[in-house]
């Protein structure tokens, strides 16, 4: 076996998980009246079939003062339960056990949702909700302990294996821990003896709810990383007199909190494994199992981690999001197959962030399991002839899909190597992990049975050679032009050409960016880091607007202006003059309406966004069976729309 | 008493080579094969010295004996090209999942089929330390055993055996023929001769099953078992140290210990050397792990 570690059984508690691997509790936005839905039931199932031997459900609100996303669920009211055992047994039928998460988020929320108070220990806003909260009387503790009790009941009779409580980086208890947010000074607050206080009153309840009998963990926030905040080395003390106590039975861990959520969930930018050394250092002081969770997407590294003894469990997240069935390929030694996570963050992070439904850039089944998930995909009734142009994406998931279906599928690129934009996007600076996309999906297509034909250029004659059934044009698209003045003329190029190195640079350059994402930040940081001076004008309030949602705002901007490029909001570029060596930008404020220059430049770059490139569509149309058009060829989009469509085609022709 | 009748038995036995790490198999209670390199266990190997020894001097027949499948039979060899005169190996499948008690039963069976004057074997397994499987034996059949042996002197009826005895005291004892002797220390085990490796290439190995021994098979193995394996634990790994973040740092350069610092999973260690270094090198490691001398 390739991962004697990984798969190999652990007790946790009265429980022995099969393998080391815990699908990580995340929020999903599927409940359903605040009740466990359907489609949850399907997606968490579909990892426990995938091989997972564990999985943590979604954080559970045990109290109604904690609203803080609309579509919680409310564990405290008994309609919960025939819900559970719903999703209990059908996760219990692949030998997976399954946890659930209960908390309180404190005050990480605000009321809008319950229009209750937030309730906190001490009446400190969080950074995010900016909602002060109300200063928790000491029976308002109380009543949270009994509410804890009553939601963990509620769990047990909904078949679950255990229970894990929050106390990570999203919690009432972490807040009381914390010096940060706990200013009080009666019993729960001030000394660690005393901050400890209330938290543990939330596991003594728990346990004597549930009985010796049942599992109980807590996921506790191994560092909070802000100035005043827990360290790895108070954690450490507390994690061992949670342990001293004897109600837990594991220790999972998360990191940070919302004054730094980029480092709950880091994205591509932040190194693989970057909280093992957190884990590592929890581990070294206690002796319950201990779990590590944070940018650990494949079996390899997971192995090394436990053989290390850096951990005891290792938590997935994204990287079964991604591909709910590594587990089960890592098992076959089948790693060819597995669909490795690149922590992208828009399909997952960036929805949930938005209140939309949990998705994921590479795999558009999630959350649609029931439709979509492993074992619906039918063979063809009829058998076609498929044609697919372009090899992006879109066009690799679209011959990947009617292949399987048993169509007879040729892919075409004009490139020399599959890819599409991928190939292009990669080469921003830190965006190497985006080539793993490519990466995944082109083994795929051949092992789907498609016929892949590169570095030929498809024209509407050499279709009509082809005859084919199906027509699938997956052309992408390409930067435009920016619409004012001397936007063609000298010296002025794209973000592609500029990646590509299609074009030479000056060394002083200034990049107007219309696109707001990594598409103009990764270009800037990739000037820069070859020692270019680099200025950049938006229109947008700030460089990198929608960075946002991904995790990707605060380190991009922080690695930016530690390179030296330079930033300018708010303004609306109207024009662009000059010789090469000697541009310069007109433009004006888009508030107060000035205008003002800005220059001299050796070389400008434009990110404005894409066009499509639908020619070929539209010599085709009228002229085949069967004509469809995918992702960016249709509306310039991201990679998940493209990934999406390409699967949808791939399904239905 | 003349020694021409002399005959000893010296169990062999294979152990694990304790330098490369070993794995635990998933299911159930075990050690993976693969990637296990079995040696003979040291200790064995200086008992069968020490029976070549009086071999030399004395003249006495050597019967060398492994229990197991037949890779064991390299072990045999192994004794053959050092001098031994007989060898056994004793396997069947029925003797699977067997404890040291099932496993004494046929030990003793053997004993009395062969019934040595003496029998060697060494005191303890290089990998998993005590084996109570031959005092048992030599106990089952009113056998004296001395253990912990580190030299042995034959005299008229019988032998005295000095041993190890607490911190570091020394005891001889006495014990009349037959008698067992597990020996802690001792003569270097000689280096065979290349004629005598190549002529023990063609050495014929007896084999023997269950049904040789006249023992029930429900005497042996798991049936004859008091032990069963319940459950198995893994043993928990011993961490290996990674620096962790230091909590007096300021929290914004931890982030940075965190950020530039982690494990860097996908690269391995890169060394430039010149050719003639590489080459020193590998065969250093080579003649270290024994695969060239």
């Amino acid at each position: 076996m390739m991962f004697p570690y990984l798969f190999s059984p652990v007790k946790l508690g009265t429980v022995e998980v099969k393998n080391r691997i815990s699908f990580q509790p995340h929020l999903t936005n599927l409940a359903v009246d605040n009740l466990p839905s359907e489609r949850q039931m399907y997606y968490w199932g579909e990892r426990a079939k995938g091989g997972a031997g564990l999985i943590i459900t979604e954080e559970l609100t045990v109290h109604p003062t904690d609203m803080a996303y609309e579509k919680l669920i409310d564990v405290y009211h008994k309609e919960v339960i025939p819900g559970f055992k719903k999703i209990t047994d059908y996760v219990h039928q692949f030998d997976a056990h399954i946890f659930a998460q209960l908390n309180h988020n404190g005050q990480q929320g605000d009321g809008s949702n319950s229009r209750l108070p937030v309730w906190a220990p001490s009446p400190i806003p969080d950074v995010l909700f900016r909602e002060t909260p109300k200063e928790m009387e000491p029976e308002d503790i109380e009543e949270v302990a009994r509410y804890f009790a009553k939601s963990a009941i509620h769990v047990r009779e909904g078949g679950f294996d255990g229970v894990e409580i929050q106390f990570g980086h999203s919690s009432l208890a972490r807040q009381f821990l914390s010096p940060l947010t706990n200013f009080r000074s009666d019993e729960f607050g001030g000394s660690l003896e005393n901050r400890m206080r209330a938290p543990l009153k939330f596991i003594a309840a728990v346990r004597k709810a549930v009985g010796n009998d049942f599992t109980l963990g807590i996921r506790m926030c191994a560092d909070e990383m802000i100035p005043g905040g827990l360290d790895l080395g108070q954690v450490q003390e507390i994690c061992a007199r949670f342990e001293a106590s004897g109600l837990i039975d594991f220790m999972d861990l998360s990191i940070a909190t919302f004054y730094n959520l980029y480092l709950v969930e880091g994205s591509m930018h932040t190194p693989l494994g970057y909280t093992i050394p957190l884990a590592a250092g929890v581990r070294e002081k206690i002796k319950l199992p201990v779990f590590c969770t944070g940018r650990i997407n494949d079996p390899v590294m997971a192995e090394k981690v436990l053989a290390a003894g850096q951990a005891d469990m290792i938590g997935m997240c994204r990287a079964l999001i991604c591909d709910p069935f590594m587990p089960k390929k890592a098992l076959e030694g089948r790693l060819d197959d597995i669909r490795y996570c690149v922590a992208d963050n828009q399909g997952c992070i960036g929805r949930i962030g938005l209140n939309k439904s949990i998705g994921c850039i590479q795999n558009p089944a999630v959350g649609r399991e029931k439709e979509w998930g492993e074992g619906t995909l039918e063979k063809a009734a009829v058998k076609k002839k498929v044609m697919i142009v372009g090899g992006g994406p879109g066009g690799m998931w679209a011959a990947k899909m009617a292949g399987r279906r048993g169509h007879k599928v040729t892919l075409y690129d004009r490139n020399e190597t599959l890819g599409g934009q991928v190939l292009t996007a990669m080469k921003g600076a830190g965006r190497d992990e985006f080539g793993v996309i490519a990466r995944n999906e082109k083994e795929q297509v051949s092992k789907a049975g498609a016929q892949v034909k590169l570095g030929v250029e498809v024209t509407p004659e050499l279709v009509q050679t082809e005859k084919p059934d199906v027509v699938i044009v997956a052309t992408g698209s390409r930067p435009k032009e920016h619409p004012v003045g001397g936007a063609d003329g000298p010296a002025v190029c794209n973000v592609w050409q500029v990646l590509n190195g299609e074009v030479e640079l000056g060394a002083n350059v200034c990049l107007i960016d219309y696109d707001g994402h990594q598409r103009a930040t990764a270009t800037a940081e990739f000037l820069a880091n070859q020692g270019k001076t680099v200025h950049m004008i938006t229109s947008s309030l700030f460089i990198g607007a929608e960075l946002g949602p991904t995790q990707d705002l605060y380190l991009s901007r922080q690695r930016l202006l530690q390179k030296g490029v330079t930033f300018t909001p708010d303004i609306a570029v109207m024009e662009i003059a000059g010789e090469a060596g000697a541009k310069t930008i007109k433009g004006f404020n888009v508030y107060s309406n000035q205008w003002a220059e800005w220059g001299p430049y050796d070389t400008v770059v434009l990110a404005m966004g894409q066009k499509v490139n639908d020619d070929l569509y539209m010599s085709l149309k009228g002229k085949v069976p069967e004509l469809y058009r995918i992702g960016d060829s249709v509306a310039p989009r991201k990679v998940d729309m493209a990934i999406w469509e390409g699967h949808r085609v791939g399904r239905e022709i | 008493m003349s020694y021409k009748d002399l005959h000893i038995l010296v169990l062999l036995r294979e152990v694990s080579d304790p330098r490369p790490p070993a794995r635990v198999i998933t299911r159930g209670a075990g050690i993976s094969d693969r990637g296990l390199r079995r040696v003979p266990n040291p200790a064995d190997l200086v008992a069968l010295e020490e029976a070549l020894v009086l071999k030399d001097r004395l003249g006495a027949r050597v019967t060398v004996l492994a229990v197991g499948p037949a890779r064991l039979d390299d072990t045999l060899r192994l004794a053959f090209s050092m001098g031994a005169d007989r060898g056994i190996r004793f396997w069947d499948h029925g003797l699977e999942g067997g404890d040291a008690v099932a496993d004494t039963r046929s030990l003793a069976r053997i004993l009395t089929i062969l019934s040595p004057t003496l029998v060697f074997t060494g005191n303890r397994l290089a990998d998993r330390g005590d084996d109570p499987v031959p005092a048992l034996a030599a106990a089952a059949v009113d056998m004296p055993c001395i253990g912990a042996a580190i030299s042995l002197t034959l005299n008229k009826n019988g032998v005295e055996g000095l041993r190890k005895g607490d911190r570091g005291s020394r005891q001889v004892v006495a014990a009349p023929f037959p008698c067992a002797v597990l020996f802690d220390e001792g003569a270097t085990p000689r280096y065979p001769s290349v004629e005598a490796v190549t002529a023990s290439l063609i050495a014929s190995i007896e084999e023997w099953e269950l049904a040789d021994l006249g023992l029930p098979f429900w005497e042996a193995g798991a049936t004859g078992a008091y032990l069963a394996t319940a459950e198995y634990g893994a043993p928990r790994p011993d961490p290996v140290r990674v620096v962790t973040p230091d909590p007096q740092l300021p929290a914004f350069e931890r982030i940075i210990s965190l950020l530039s610092g982690g494990i860097k999973a996908r690269e391995g260690r890169t060394l430039s050397v010149s050719a003639e270094d590489t080459v020193e090198g590998l065969w250093r490691i080579l003649s270290e792990e024994g695969l060239v001398t």
